[in-house]
C-alpha cells in the first residue's frame, strides 16, 4: 500500500516537472515565433523602400540626400550579418527617414495626388500597422515567458534550464518624440 | 452628426402632423379594445358563473379561461397589426431618413440567420430565430446593416407524470449589427465580454485559457481593456492587427457610452457588433400618446446606438490597402 502511494506521489511531482519544462519550451519557442514575425514584416517593409525612392525622386530633387540615406540604410539592413541590436537601430533610423519622406511629400501636391504614391502609402501604412501588430505580439509572448521565468515555482526550473529574461521590444525615446522635420534633412 | 436642437425643429416640422394621425388611430384602437374585449370579458364571466354552478370540476374553469385568452390575443393582434407596420413605414422610417438619407429601412427585414451565425459570437444551437427593423447602407466609405435578432434555443423536459416540457432560452436578444472592416485578414478574431477574469482575477484567465470552444487566447497589453473583455483568435499577429491600440480604446469607450453588453467579432473581412439589449425597439405604444417628443427621441437615441458603429470604430479610414 505504502509502495503504491509512493510511486503516486512520484509519478505526479514527475508530471508536474514535464507540465513546467514543457511550458517554458513553449513558452521560448512562441518568443521566437513572434519575433521572426516581426522581422518578416520587417522585411516587407525594406522591400517597399526601392519602390517608394524610384516615385517620388522625380519630383524630391530638394532632398536627394535624404533619398540616398534611405536607400543606403535599407542596403545595410539587408545586408546580413547585423546583430539584433544593430537592426533595431537601423530600424529606428529607417522609421525616421520614411517620416521625414512623408512630411516633405506635402511640399508636392502632384505627387501626393499620384494614384502611384497613393497606393505606396497605403501600403507602407499597412505594414507600419502589421508590425506595430507583430511588435505587441512578441512583446506579449516575452512577457509571458518572463513571468515564467521569474515567478515561483518555474522560475527553479527555469534556473535549471539557464533561461534568462528576455528583452521588449520598445519604442526609443528619439522615436517617441515628435519629428523635428528640419532636423530630417540635415542628415 | 446632426444635432439635438436640429432634430427638435425636424421633430416639430415633419414628424408631429404624422404622429398626430397615428395618435388619432391609436385612441381608434384603444376603444375598440375596451368595446371589444369588454364583451370578450363579459361572455367569459356569465360562462364562468354557469359551469360555477353546475360542476364543482375546476377543469371546466379553464375550459372558459383558455378561449378567452386566445380571443383577447386574437383581437390584439388582428387590432395593432396593420397599425404597428404602417407606423413603423411612417415614423421609424422618416428618423433614419434624418440620420442618413442614404439608409434604408425595412420594418420586416432582419439580419439573415447565417449572418449570425457566421460571426461566431454565440455557440449554442439556434432553435428559433426572429428578428425585424431592418437599416441598411453605406455610411461615408463603409457599407453596414442592422437589425432586432432574438435567438433562442430550447430545452425539453419530462416532469414525474411524464408530460414533455419545452423551455425557451434566450442566447442573444438586441441589435446585431455587420459592417465591411477597414482592414483586410484573413482569420478570426472574437471580442467577448469577460466573465471570468471578473469574478476571478488571475485564476479567471487560466479558465479562459482552457475554453476549448474557443480559439487561442489574446492576451492585449491594455489592463482596462483586458478587464472588460476576453480576445479569442486564430492568429495572434493578426488579432493585435485587427485590435489596434486606437481600436481597443474605442470598443472600451462605446462600452462605457452605450452601457450595455457588447461583444465584438471580425470574420470574412466584416465586423459583427452585438448590442444586447432587453427592450422592443422601434415599437408604437398603444395605451400612452404617440405625441410625446421623449418617446421619438428615444427611437432616434436606439438608432443612432448602431448607425453611430461605424464612426464609434473609425470604420470610414481607409488609410491601408483595403479601400
Amino acid at each position: 500500500m505504502g509502495l503504491w502511494i509512493g510511486i503516486g506521489i512520484a509519478v505526479f511531482v514527475g508530471l508536474i516537472v514535464f507540465g513546467m519544462y514543457n511550458g517554458l519550451i513553449g513558452k521560448k519557442n512562441d518568443c521566437e515565433n513572434a519575433f521572426a514575425s516581426v522581422d518578416t514584416l520587417l522585411k516587407k517593409r525594406y522591400d517597399l523602400i526601392p519602390n517608394l525612392v524610384a516615385a517620388v525622386k522625380q519630383y524630391m530633387e530638394h532632398e536627394r540626400g535624404t533619398l540616398e540615406n534611405i536607400t543606403a540604410l535599407r542596403a545595410k539592413a539587408l545586408s546580413g550579418g547585423v546583430s539584433s541590436d544593430e537592426a533595431v537601430t537601423l530600424n529606428n533610423q529607417i522609421n525616421k527617414a520614411l517620416g521625414g519622406i512623408m512630411v516633405a511629400v506635402e511640399n508636392y501636391p502632384e505627387l501626393k495626388a499620384s494614384d502611384n504614391f497613393q497606393q505606396l502609402q497605403r501600403s507602407l501604412n499597412e505594414v507600419e500597422e502589421q508590425i506595430s501588430a507583430a511588435r505587441r505580439a512578441f512583446n506579449s509572448a516575452v512577457t509571458e515567458f518572463n513571468n515564467a521565468v521569474e515567478m515561483f515555482p518555474t522560475n527553479i526550473m527555469a534556473g535549471m534550464m539557464n533561461y534568462k529574461r528576455r528583452q521588449l521590444f520598445e519604442i526609443p525615446e528619439a522615436e517617441r518624440q515628435n519629428v523635428n522635420v528640419s532636423e530630417l534633412f540635415k542628415a | 452628426m446632426k444635432s439635438d436642437e436640429e432634430f427638435r425643429s425636424y421633430f416639430k416640422k415633419a414628424l408631429k402632423p404624422v404622429l398626430a394621425e397615428f395618435e388619432a388611430k391609436r385612441k381608434s384602437i384603444v376603444s375598440k379594445l375596451s368595446i371589444f374585449g369588454g364583451i370578450i370579458v363579459a361572455i367569459a364571466a356569465v360562462a364562468l358563473v354557469f359551469v360555477l354552478r353546475n360542476t364543482s370540476d375546476m377543469v371546466a374553469v379553464f375550459f372558459v379561461l383558455i378561449p378567452a385568452g386566445f380571443l383577447i390575443a386574437g383581437l390584439w393582434w388582428w387590432l395593432t397589426h396593420d397599425f404597428v407596420h404602417e407606423f413603423k413605414l411612417a415614423v421609424i422610417a422618416k428618423i433614419v431618413a434624418f440620420i442618413d438619407p442614404e439608409l434604408q429601412y425595412q420594418p420586416t427585414g432582419k439580419i439573415s440567420r447565417s449572418d449570425f451565425t457566421a460571426s461566431t459570437l454565440f455557440k449554442q444551437r439556434i432553435d428559433r430565430y426572429k428578428g425585424e427593423d431592418l437599416v441598411s447602407g453605406t455610411v461615408g466609405k463603409t457599407a453596414m446593416r442592422f437589425s432586432e435578432v432574438h435567438a433562442e434555443h430550447k430545452t425539453e423536459t419530462r416532469d414525474s407524470k411524464g408530460r414533455r416540457k419545452t423551455r425557451w432560452h434566450t442566447i442573444f436578444k438586441g441589435l446585431f449589427f455587420i459592417a465591411d472592416f477597414n482592414k483586410e485578414f484573413k482569420g478570426r478574431t472574437v471580442v467577448l465580454p469577460d466573465t471570468a477574469e471578473k469574478l476571478f482575477g488571475r485564476f479567471g484567465k487560466v479558465l479562459q485559457k482552457m475554453n476549448v470552444s474557443r480559439d487561442d487566447l489574446v492576451k492585449l497589453e491594455s489592463p482596462e481593456f483586458e478587464k472588460e473583455f476576453a480576445v479569442y483568435g486564430t492568429d495572434q499577429v493578426e488579432a493585435r492587427y485587427i485590435l489596434s491600440t486606437s481600436l481597443m480604446e474605442r470598443i472600451l469607450n462605446f462600452k462605457r457610452k452605450t452601457g450595455v453588453q457588447v461583444s465584438v467579432s471580425f470574420v470574412h473581412s466584416n465586423v459583427y457588433v452585438a448590442l444586447q439589449t432587453r427592450k422592443d425597439m422601434f415599437e408604437p405604444r398603444i395605451f400612452r400618446t404617440l405625441l410625446s417628443f421623449d418617446l421619438v427621441a428615444d427611437y432616434l437615441e436606439d438608432l443612432r446606438l448602431a448607425s453611430g458603429i461605424v464612426e464609434d470604430l473609425n470604420l470610414n479610414t481607409r488609410i491601408w490597402t483595403k479601400e
